[in-house]
C-alpha cells in the first residue's frame, strides 16, 4: 500500500525534526567523550527547518498531481468527510496554538541580570606587578647565608604567628634540632648535611623554603582557609554564603594561568581594587594591604601555590 | 507485590554501600610500620599541624580562630564515632572523619577523590597512625575500641509518616528539647553556659541546618550520634534513655525529617495582593508569598573580619499592593537579645592595624560572646540608584560613588516600644552609615521571637515621596542583600553576617499591545481556517 503523499511530507518533517533535536545531541555523546549531550543550539534547529520545509514544498509542488495528492487529505479534512467533531477540534486547536505562540514572543521576557566573574582585568593591574617576584621562591645568597649560621646556632627565628607553637614543641623535644619538626625531604636533608658539617648551598635554599613554607600554611590557614578551604579548592566552610563563590585554586585555569605579581596584586588590592570594568563586585577578597605586610602576602602566596600543587605562569619577555 | 519490593530492596541495598564509599577504606589498612609512621608525621606537618598543632594538643597558629575548636588529639577523646560512649574511636571512624570532614568546620575533607590535591589512601592511614601517637589510651588493650563497637539496628524502616510520628513521641519523651529546642533550632536552654571538656563555649546544635551537622544527615549518622553520645560535649548517650532499637531509629528520622530544604533561586517575587500589605509576621497572606533563602557569611572583606558568624540563613518573603511592600525576614537565633551595650563595643581601628598580630577577631578572647550585652539585628541593604547595566555597589555597604541604602533592624528598639527600623545611606564600611533625617524615616518595623526564630516585618512605601532612598518600580531588578548580627555571639558594628546581592522583583502588568498581538493571531488563524472549510465545502 502506498502511504499518501501529504502524510509522507509530514512525517518526512516528524523525523528531520526528531533528528535534529534529539538524535544529533544523542550522537554527541559518543563523538565527544563528554559526559553530558551538546543541544543544537534553537537558531539552528530553525535554518535546519526552515531548509527542511523548503525541500518538501519544491518537492510537493513539483507537478499537478502531486500537488493534488497533497491536498487531496486536507481538503477532505475541511470537508467532514473524516467526521465533524475532529474538524472542529482542529479549527479551534490551530488558531490556540497560533494564540500562545503569539504570546510567547511578545510578553516581556523576565531574566535576571547576568553577574560574570572577571578574572583579567584589561587595565588597571598596574604594569608594576607584572614582573614582581615573589622574594621568598627564590631567597638571595645573603638570606641563605643567615639562615645557615642561625641552624648552625639552633636558633632560628620565626614569625610570631607560629612561635607560641613552637615553643610548645621545643620544650617536648629540648634534645632535637628546633627544625626538627619540619618533617619534610628536603629539610631532612639539609639537617643530615648540617650535622656532618657540609652544608650545600643548594639544600640550604631549599631547606629555607620549606621554613618559609611552614609560616605561610599557618598564615593561609588564618586568613584565607575560611572561604578558600584547608583544601584551596575554594570550599571552606563559609564559600556556601557567597553567590561567587571563592576561587578554586586546584582548578586548572586559576591561579596557575596567571603570573605571581598579578596573584600578589589581587590579594593586596581585594575585592575593593578591582577596576571597573570587573563589575558587578561580587568579590569578598579583602584588601589584605590593610591587615597583612607584604612579607607576610608573598609567604601566603608561596604557600597557596605549594597546597594548590601549581605554579605561576612565568611573566613574558617584553 | 512482593516482588516489586523485592526489587526495591535490592537496588537500596546496592546503593547503600555506593553512597558512603568514599568514607570506607577501599583496600586493607596497613601495618603500623616507622616508614608508615614517618610518612604520617610528614602528612601531619604539611596538611594539619597549623591548626591542630605541632603537639597535637589542638592548639596550632589558627586553632584561636576556629569555632569549633581543632580536636586535641592527646586526650583521645573523639566526637564522632561508632564506639559506645566515652569510649576510644575505631581507625575506620577516624579514617571517615579524615575522608568526608567534618561539615560546616574548618575540618574539611581529605579524600584525594574528592579534592585534587587530597591525600592517597596510604597516606590517610599514616596520617591516623601517627595521630594516634598522641594519645597512650590507643597503646592500652584495654581500650580497645573494637571491643566497644555499637551496631546499627537490624531492621532500618525507611523513613515515612508513622516512623517520623513515632519519633516525634520518642522526642518529646527523652526530652531532646530541653536542649535542642521545641522545634530542634537549638533554643532550649535559657542561658548561655555550656562548654566542652576544655572549657570552651558550646553552641547547641540546630539540627534543621543540614550543612552544620558534623556527623552526617543521613538516618544511620542521627542515629550513631545519641546512641554512642559526642564525647568530650554535653551530648550524651541515649543508649539507656531510649532502650529501644527501633525507638531511637524512629527518632532519627523525625530529626532528619526536620532539615531545612534550601529554595536555590536569587529572585524574591512580592505576592501581589489587592488589600493591604500584612504589617506582622503572624498574617496569613505571608503563607502564599514564595520564599527566598538567603545564605550569609561571615563579614570578611574589611576589618574587624569575623570567620565565626551564627547566623548563616534567613528566609526572606514579600508582599507588595499598588503602594506598598512589606518584607518578612525570618532566622533562627537560639537567644532572643534585646539590650545594647554601647560601651562594650570593640575599637575597630584598634583591630585594624597593618601587620598586626592577627586580621581575624579572636572569637574567645577579644569579643565578648554572652548574654545581655549586644542586641540582635538586622538590615536590608538595596542600592540608592538604580544600577545601570550589571553595574552594582559592592554589596559590603557599597562605596562613595555608589551609595547603599539600609533598613535597619534593632531588637532592643523593639523592645522598649520606639520606633525599631533605623533608615541610613551608606558610602562604603570605611565610615559609619549615616542615618536619614527624622522626616524620611519611613519603613515601619515589627518583630517576634518565637522557639529560636525572629520574624521580622519591614513595611514601606514602594517609592518614597521624595524619591530619596530605593524605589520599588515594577519590572525592575532592585539588588538586595542582608546584614545579620546575632548579639550573644558578640557580634556588633563590621562583625556581622552579610549576603552577597540577590534581587527584588515586581512583576510588571502585562502590556496591553501583547494582548492585542494575541487576540489578533487567534482571529486570523480562525477566520482563515474557517474560510478554508467553506472553501473546501464549496469546490463540491
Amino acid at each position: 500500500m502506498r502511504i499518501n503523499r501529504f502524510w509522507s511530507t509530514a512525517a518526512t518533517l516528524l523525523a528531520i525534526y526528531a533528528i535534529v533535536k534529539w538524535g544529533i545531541p544523542a550522537a554527541s555523546r559518543s563523538i565527544t567523550g563528554l559526559p553530558f549531550p551538546l543541544p543544537v543550539p534553537g537558531a539552528l534547529v530553525f535554518i535546519y527547518m526552515t531548509l527542511a520545509v523548503v525541500a518538501l514544498a519544491i518537492l510537493v509542488t513539483f507537478s499537478d498531481r502531486y500537488m493534488d495528492e497533497f491536498v487531496q487529505p486536507v481538503r477532505r479534512f475541511l470537508r467532514g468527510d473524516y467526521g465533524r467533531h475532529p474538524r472542529s477540534v482542529v479549527l479551534v486547536l490551530v488558531p490556540l496554538l497560533a494564540g500562545w505562540q503569539a504570546w510567547d514572543i511578545t510578553a516581556p521576557e523576565v531574566a535576571v541580570p547576568a553577574a560574570l566573574r572577571i578574572q583579567h582585568p584589561s587595565s588597571n593591574f598596574p604594569k608594576s606587578f607584572e614582573t614582581l617576584k615573589n622574594p621568598h621562591a627564590s631567597p638571595p645568597e645573603a638570606d641563605v647565608q643567615a639562615f645557615v649560621e642561625q641552624a648552625k646556632a639552633n636558633n632560628v627565628g620565626f614569625i610570631a604567628q607560629v612561635e607560641a607553637d613552637v615553643k610548645r614543641w621545643r620544650e617536648a623535644n629540648p634534645d632535637k634540632h628546633a627544625l626538627e619538626f619540619i618533617a619534610t625531604a628536603p629539610m631532612k636533608k639539609f639537617l643530615a648535611a648540617l650535622k656532618s658539617g657540609s652544608v650545600d648551598p643548594r639544600a640550604a635554599k631549599a631547606a629555607l623554603i620549606e621554613k618559609t613554607l611552614f609560616e605561610g600554611r599557618a598564615l593561609y590557614a588564618m586568613n584565607c582557609r575560611a572561604c578558600h578551604g584547608d583544601s584551596t579548592a575554594g570550599d571552606g566552610p563559609m564559600a556556601d554564603g557567597f553567590k561567587l563563590r571563592p576561587i578554586d585554586f586546584t582548578d586548572n585555569g586559576t591561579i596557575e594561568t596567571i603570573v605571581e605579581g598579578y596573584t600578589f596584586w589581587r590579594v593586596t588590592n581585594g575585592g575593593p581594587g578591582l577596576p571597573t570594568e570587573a563589575t558587578p563586585w561580587d568579590s569578598a577578597m579583602p584588601e589584605w594591604k590593610l591587615t597583612l605586610t607584604e612579607e607576610e602576602r608573598w609567604k601566603i602566596i608561596l604557600a597557596e601555590y605549594d597546597l594548590a600543587q601549581k605554579t605561576p605562569r612565568i611573566p613574558e619577555k617584553h | 507485590m512482593k516482588a516489586v519490593r523485592t526489587i526495591v530492596l535490592g537496588i537500596a541495598a546496592t546503593l547503600a554501600p555506593l553512597a558512603l564509599a568514599a568514607d570506607k577504606p577501599a583496600k586493607a589498612k596497613p601495618a603500623e610500620t616507622p616508614e608508615l609512621l614517618e610518612q604520617g608525621r610528614t602528612v601531619y606537618f604539611r596538611r594539619c599541624s597549623f591548626c591542630h598543632g605541632l603537639m597535637g594538643d589542638g592548639d596550632g597558629p589558627a586553632a584561636e580562630f576556629l569555632d569549633p575548636r581543632p580536636r586535641d588529639f592527646t586526650l583521645g577523646t573523639y566526637k564522632f564515632r561508632t564506639t559506645q560512649s566515652g569510649k576510644l574511636p575505631t581507625d575506620e571512624d577516624l579514617f571517615r572523619t579524615v575522608s568526608r570532614g567534618l561539615p560546616g568546620t574548618a575540618m574539611q575533607g581529605f579524600d584525594k577523590e574528592t579534592i585534587k590535591n587530597g591525600l592517597t589512601e596510604d597516606e590517610r592511614w599514616a596520617v591516623i597512625a601517627w595521630i594516634k601517637t598522641f594519645a597512650q589510651e590507643f597503646k592500652n588493650p584495654e581500650y580497645d575500641p573494637y571491643k566497644q563497637k555499637v551496631s546499627l539496628p537490624k531492621d532500618m524502616p525507611a523513613s515515612s509518616e508513622a516512623t517520623i510520628a513515632k519519633g516525634k513521641q520518642v522526642f518529646e519523651r527523652a526530652k531532646c528539647w530541653e536542649c535542642h529546642g521545641k522545634q530542634g533550632r537549638g533554643d532550649g536552654q535559657k542561658a548561655f553556659d555550656r562548654t566542652d571538656d576544655w572549657g570552651f563555649p558550646i553552641r547547641i546544635r540546630n539540627v534543621t541546618h543540614p550543612w552544620k551537622i558534623k556527623g552526617g544527615t543521613a538516618v544511620e549518622d542521627i542515629y550513631l550520634r545519641f546512641t554512642t553520645g559526642i564525647n568530650g560535649t554535653p551530648m550524651p548517650s541515649f543508649i539507656e534513655g531510649v532502650p529501644k532499637e527501633e525507638d531511637r531509629w524512629a527518632l532519627a528520622t523525625y530529626i532528619q525529617s526536620l532539615q531545612h530544604r534550601q529554595t536555590e533561586h536569587q529572585v524574591l517575587k512580592p505576592l501581589r495582593v489587592e488589600g493591604a500589605v500584612p504589617s506582622a509576621s503572624g498574617d496569613a497572606t505571608w503563607t502564599k508569598a514564595p520564599p527566598m533563602d538567603v545564605r550569609l557569611a561571615g563579614q570578611v572583606t574589611a576589618p574587624p573580619r569575623w570567620q565565626n558568624p551564627s547566623i548563616e540563613l534567613v528566609t526572606v518573603r514579600a508582599v507588595a499592593n499598588d503602594k506598598e511592600i512589606a518584607f518578612l525576614l525570618q532566622w533562627d537565633d537560639a537567644f532572643k537579645d534585646a539590650v545594647h551595650k554601647d560601651d562594650q563595643e570593640l575599637d575597630a581601628k584598634e583591630l585594624a592595624k597593618v601587620g598586626g598580630y592577627s586580621s581575624y577577631v579572636d572569637p574567645y578572647k577579644q569579643v565578648p560572646r554572652k548574654l545581655e550585652t549586644f542586641r540582635d539585628a538586622i538590615a536590608l541593604q538595596f542600592p540608592v540608584k538604580p544600577p545601570e547595566g550589571t553595574k552594582r555597589p559592592h554589596f559590603l555597604r557599597g562605596d562613595a560613588s555608589s551609595p547603599v541604602h539600609l533598613w535597619h533592624w534593632k531588637a532592643d528598639l523593639e523592645e522598649q516600644g520606639k520606633r525599631s527600623v533605623e533608615e541610613a545611606i551608606a558610602r562604603g564600611w570605611k565610615q559609619p552609615a549615616k542615618p536619614l533625617g527624622e522626616k524620611q524615616q519611613l519603613v515601619a518595623g515589627k518583630a517576634e521571637w518565637n522557639d529560636g526564630r525572629w520574624s521580622v516585618v519591614m513595611k514601606r512605601a514602594l517609592a518614597a515621596a521624595d524619591a530619596s532612598g530605593v524605589q520599588f518600580t515594577p519590572g525592575v531588578f532592585v539588588p538586595l542583600a542582608l546584614n545579620v548580627w546575632d548579639g550573644s555571639n558578640g557580634e556588633h558594628g563590621l562583625l556581622m553576617s552579610v549576603s552577597t546581592w540577590h534581587y527584588v522583583f515586581l512583576e510588571a502588568p502585562t502590556p496591553v499591545r501583547v494582548y492585542g498581538y494575541t487576540g489578533f493571531a487567534v482571529l486570523a488563524t480562525g477566520l482563515l481556517g474557517f474560510g478554508l472549510m467553506r472553501k473546501a465545502q464549496r469546490s463540491d
